[in-house]
């Protein structure tokens, strides 16, 4: 049996390539700031105080621009069918991320001199944040099935005229 | 209703509709999150402000061989969360990093908006058979470590762990107990028994020192007290004349002392008279 046919695209206007890079652009230039550059200056901060830190910068940065560049590439190609599969990669990813976070459990910080430590849980925080990935991923997947099924059936609605 | 070309609007498919309220849903849990971090890291920078304090420290002998320490920890929670199952607790070891004491308070409640002291009280043996007998006589440093754990809003344990060295003064500190040459007196003979000391300690020695010469596998052949009233940072010294029983040699014997005060005794380290 057939998928059944969509709907004809009419009446709505996919903005072109060009304008979608050229915003998805703009739209990732914020992203990396507060995916990879605060997080990255805030462990720099603690490394400069000689404080042993609880995850490395470059694990920081690689999962930031990975998280940056997969979102603004589902942006870009929101029309697409490879908007489902995006979706599900950077909800993945973001998982992969957290999960990090989760698996650490507790970020101890030994303040140098002054035989300090102080220790934060961030397991309850972690696990609520991942909620937050895991429906987007479930919201991926059903993107996914539904442009499967039925190529260019939402564009006019996430492209009203 | 038609959309601005004039088409009448479509309802949005099933799973474009279900995938959209996923979204939503994702969008809004995460808003709430941000929403609670904030909220959470404002309060907790408002309970840092705040500024836990600790007052009332104080020592005093206390009963089985002891002196307490006890001091209270007064802390005010301005924000908007509790801070649930807050506990203290302390460890004591001396200069040599053996064991003397430890003490804990809680776990405690602190509800949103609430200021809550909280007392806790450790004591440190000081009998002569125990690790912590040069307390009363030697002022050193003491390896004091507090850690403490909580949890903040809900979501947030937090622990908190110091270690730091502290000056312990002692009550009797350069205790030196002379004993001088039997001499006629008294109907008999006395010997003069000479007490000094400076008291270091922040509580006062109120009370009486009693002594007993002691000697080797014999009992005691004489004893005497002194009634003591020593400030904090005051010296002591004193002489007394001790009658001792005839035949009694103080010369190689044990000089016993022992301060009793506040309902409590204390034995203080045995001097070998030369």
């Amino acid at each position: 049996m057939s998928a059944p046919t969509p709907p004809p695209a009419v009446g709505y206007r996919i903005p072109s390539l060009s304008f979608r890079i050229l915003a998805g652009g703009l739209r990732l230039l914020p992203l990396i700031v507060l995916l990879v550059g605060l997080p990255d200056a805030a462990l720099t901060f603690l490394q400069s105080h000689g404080i042993q830190l609880p995850l490395s910068i470059l694990t920081v940065t690689v999962a930031g621009l990975a998280i940056a560049v997969l979102s603004t590439a589902r942006y870009v190609l929101k029309p697409t069918r490879a908007y489902g599969p995006l979706s599900i990669a950077v909800s993945l990813v973001t998982i992969a991320y957290l999960l990090t976070l989760y698996l650490i459990g507790t970020f101890v910080l030994n303040l140098p001199g002054h035989a300090i430590s102080i220790g934060l849980g961030v397991t309850g925080i972690v696990g609520l944040l991942l909620l937050v990935p895991a429906i987007s991923l479930l919201a991926g997947i059903v993107t996914t099935v539904e442009d499967l099924r039925a190529p260019r059936e939402r564009l006019p609605f996430d492209y009203p005229p | 209703m038609s959309n601005p070309l004039g088409q009448p609007y479509r309802r949005p498919p099933g799973l474009y509709r279900l995938a959209r309220a996923f979204r939503r849903v994702s969008l809004v849990v995460f808003v709430l999150i941000i929403l609670f971090l904030a909220s959470a890291i404002y309060s907790a920078v408002e309970v840092v402000r705040s500024g836990p304090s600790t007052g009332g420290f104080g020592a005093t002998f206390a009963a089985n061989d002891t002196v307490a320490v006890s001091g209270i920890l007064n802390f005010s929670n301005p924000g908007f969360y509790p801070i649930s199952g807050f506990a203290v607790h302390i460890r004591v070891l001396n200069q040599s990093q053996v064991y003397l004491g430890e003490g804990s308070a809680g776990p405690v409640t602190l509800a949103s908006g609430s200021n809550q002291p909280i007392t806790i009280t450790f004591y440190l043996p000081v009998g002569s058979s125990g690790p912590g007998a040069s307390l009363l006589t030697q002022d050193q440093t003491l390896n004091v470590s507090v850690w403490g754990n909580a949890t903040y809003a809900y979501l947030f344990p937090i622990s908190i762990a110091v270690e730091t060295n502290k000056s312990w003064g002692a009550p009797f500190a350069d205790l030196a107990i002379s004993v001088g040459t039997p001499v006629p007196g008294m109907g008999g003979a006395v010997v003069p028994v000479t007490v000094q000391f400076q008291n270091h300690a922040k509580f006062a020695d109120s009370g009486e020192l009693t002594f007993a010469i002691v000697p080797t596998g014999g009992p005691s052949c004489g004893s005497g007290s002194f009634d003591l009233d020593v400030g904090p940072g005051q010296q002591f010294g004193q002489t007394t004349n001790v009658p001792i029983s005839m035949g009694c040699s103080p010369s190689g014997a044990q000089l016993e002392a022992e301060y009793v005060g506040n309902g409590v005794t204390i034995p203080l380290p045995p001097e070998r008279i030369p």
